[in-house]
């Protein structure tokens, strides 16, 4: 039992409605239909909320604000697309500003037509976003635990993109330690990226279809390899991914004599972590006036 | 009772007395807007549900102040009720409440700073009147332990009534109900975003639902003292003062910072200081023998 179904808190964002459908939303909360009955609060916080409802098309001006609120809702979520326009850009669909639906922006789970939509409707839509709501929180449950069986392969081309947001999701709290944004890691582009990918090799740690941890190295063609860009989910930290990960891209270069790495003098879990590896600091190198590079090496016996 | 039982019992039926008010709070504010409202146990579903949510955080020292604050809310109930000191039991509600606000600067939103601190300027409002209230109960009781207040033969409402509405005039703040609901509140959500805690989620935001059941049991308890003469009587007057809350809540709306600092300062000089000077004067003149 999660209580999620007892008490769905639902976030509204007019995304270019005519309001009339917003009016029929903000109708349900009144004496006449009180939703609140079933413990559902309209919060006005995306960080509380567990159902997006979106009503009107998504045009060029706000589709970074319902990208901003979906990314900032913690998991389990789910989106109600409420009103014609939510559901497939309605009347407003060929316009030249205009994106379509809710859905050519943040993946939709719930389509509820209707113009203007009624509150009869939009209760409905919640109700039937809980079910959805419930087997999103299991499925993250079973992810949880499925951690220790993360399955560790080479990344393709294909995965680029989700292991660049996983990069730039999972350095956050390197950011954190130096206050500075201007991490390298945090910076770079997919193009950056592809290149990357061209001379290196890249690991992926997938538990459940997704990737939650991620790696690469290349052999620097004078017998060490160097590695970089260690990167778990902030989620899935302290389940010890990252060793197992360690472990698996020194495996693929079995003729380096020794292998090269660096992370930040103030990282302390993650040089923590490699000294536990056998990894040992053998010089520093200063990369902007409050950061230093602490570079760590281990031979191969 | 021994003060260790008394703890136990705090510990353990606390969090669910808190959880039931806040719920026939939910149910009794619906009412009065002619809604059905929600379930009674609806702030226990809002907890488990919250723990089964994401933890998103902008620092994760965040966090641990919030923890603090849950810590120190539960000590200073944890003092009330075990009859400590009555001014001690007042410092550590002032340290729970700079934990949270520590807490919500710390997120670095414009949202968390405008609530962090308009719950300061809350602080600053309430604090004066709580604090005379432990002395209003000394110059009646002689003492500040809860312990020997509660047990005296007076009643401190009759002698100190203007102190008393003093003190409700500012528990609407600590309640965090309308007029004074300025840095969080539970209705009107999209105003303010959340306040202070718009930064705060999952598990965390758990944690300070229930560090508010906590405190307030223990502030319904700070106000148990003036009708001590009976337990009856003093848990049924407790519980009059409850719904008096709620009613106020219900019929006001909002006020601005300054409106609300300006007035409980007030409301503190007159009410509150004045019914001291006057308790000590006919103390003095020999009218009232204490």
């Amino acid at each position: 039992m999660s209580g999620l179904q007892k008490s769905p808190w639902v976030i509204h964002y007019d995304a270019s409605s005519c309001n009339g459908c917003d009016i029929e939303v903000l109708a349900s909360l009144t004496p006449g239909f009180d939703v609140e009955r079933f413990g559902i609060i309209n919060t006005g916080n995306p960080k509380h909320a567990d159902i997006f409802l979106v009503t009107g098309s998504v045009n060029a001006q706000n589709r970074i604000v319902v990208r901003n609120i979906y990314d900032q809702m913690p998991e389990p979520k789910v989106v109600v697309a409420l009103g014609c326009c939510a559901t497939s850009g309605g009347i407003f669909r060929e316009c030249y500003n205009v994106s379509g639906g809710v859905d050519s922006v943040i993946p939709v789970d719930v389509y509820v037509p209707g113009c203007a939509i009624r509150p009869e409707a939009i209760i409905d839509g919640v109700v039937r976003a809980l079910g959805i709501l419930e087997a999103r929180r299991a499925a993250i449950a079973a992810s949880t635990v499925a951690a220790g069986v993360m399955t560790i392969q080479r990344a393709t081309a294909a995965d680029l993109p989700e292991l660049l947001a996983l990069q730039k999701v999972a350095y956050q709290s390197e950011a954190e330690i130096y206050d500075d944004t201007s991490l390298p890691a945090l910076h770079q582009t997919l193009a950056e990226m592809t290149a990357d990918f061209n001379r290196m090799i890249f690991l992926k740690g997938v538990v459940n279809g997704k990737i939650v941890a991620s790696v690469r190295g290349y052999d620097d063609g004078k017998g060490s390899a160097n590695i970089l860009r260690l990167s778990v989910l902030p989620y899935f930290r302290g389940r010890k991914l990252g060793r197992r990960l360690m472990a698996a891209i020194e495996a693929e270069f079995p003729q380096a004599k020794r292998f090269e790495l660096f992370t930040g003098h103030r990282s302390a879990i993650n040089i923590h972590i490699y000294t536990q590896l056998g990894y040992t600091n053998f010089k520093t190198e200063p990369f902007n006036d409050h950061i230093e590079w602490v570079y760590m090496e281990k031979k191969q016996s | 009772m021994s003060p260790w039982w008394r703890l136990l019992i705090y510990l353990v039926a606390a969090p669910l007395v808190g959880g039931l008010l806040a719920g026939i709070d939910r149910r009794i504010s619906a009412h009065m807007q002619a809604r059905q409202g929600p379930p009674l146990l609806q702030p226990f579903y809002d907890v488990i549900k919250l723990w089964s949510k994401e933890r998103l955080v902008v620092r994760r020292t965040q966090n641990y102040f919030i923890l603090f604050f849950f810590l120190l809310t539960v000590f200073t109930g944890a003092l009330f009720f075990c009859g400590s000191d009555l001014l001690l039991v007042f410092f550590a509600l002032t340290l729970s409440g700079i934990f949270f606000v520590l807490g919500a600067y710390k997120a670095s939103s414009p949202y968390s700073f405008v609530g962090a601190s308009r719950e300061l300027v809350q602080m600053m409002a309430y604090e004066p009147v709580v604090l005379l209230t432990a002395v209003g109960l000394y110059m009646v009781t002689h003492t500040f332990q809860v312990d020997a207040i509660v047990s005296s033969a007076h009643t401190p409402i009759l002698l100190l009534p203007g102190l008393f509405v003093a003190l409700m005039y500012a528990m609407e703040m600590k309640f965090r109900k309308s007029p004074f609901d300025l840095s969080m509140s539970h209705h009107a959500h999209q105003e303010l975003v959340r306040g202070i805690t718009t930064e705060f989620s999952g598990p965390t935001l758990a944690i300070i639902e229930v560090a508010h059941w906590y405190e307030n049991v223990m502030l319904l308890g700070w106000l148990f003292p003036f009708f001590s003469t009976h337990w009856v009587f003093g848990l049924a007057a407790t519980a009059l003062m409850f719904f008096l809350l709620l009613v106020v809540d219900n019929v006001c709306a909002r006020v601005r910072w300054d409106f609300a600092l300006r007035s409980t300062w007030q409301m503190t000089l007159v009410l509150g200081c004045g019914n001291i000077l006057v308790l000590w004067l006919v103390e003095v003149l020999g009218i009232v023998k204490l």
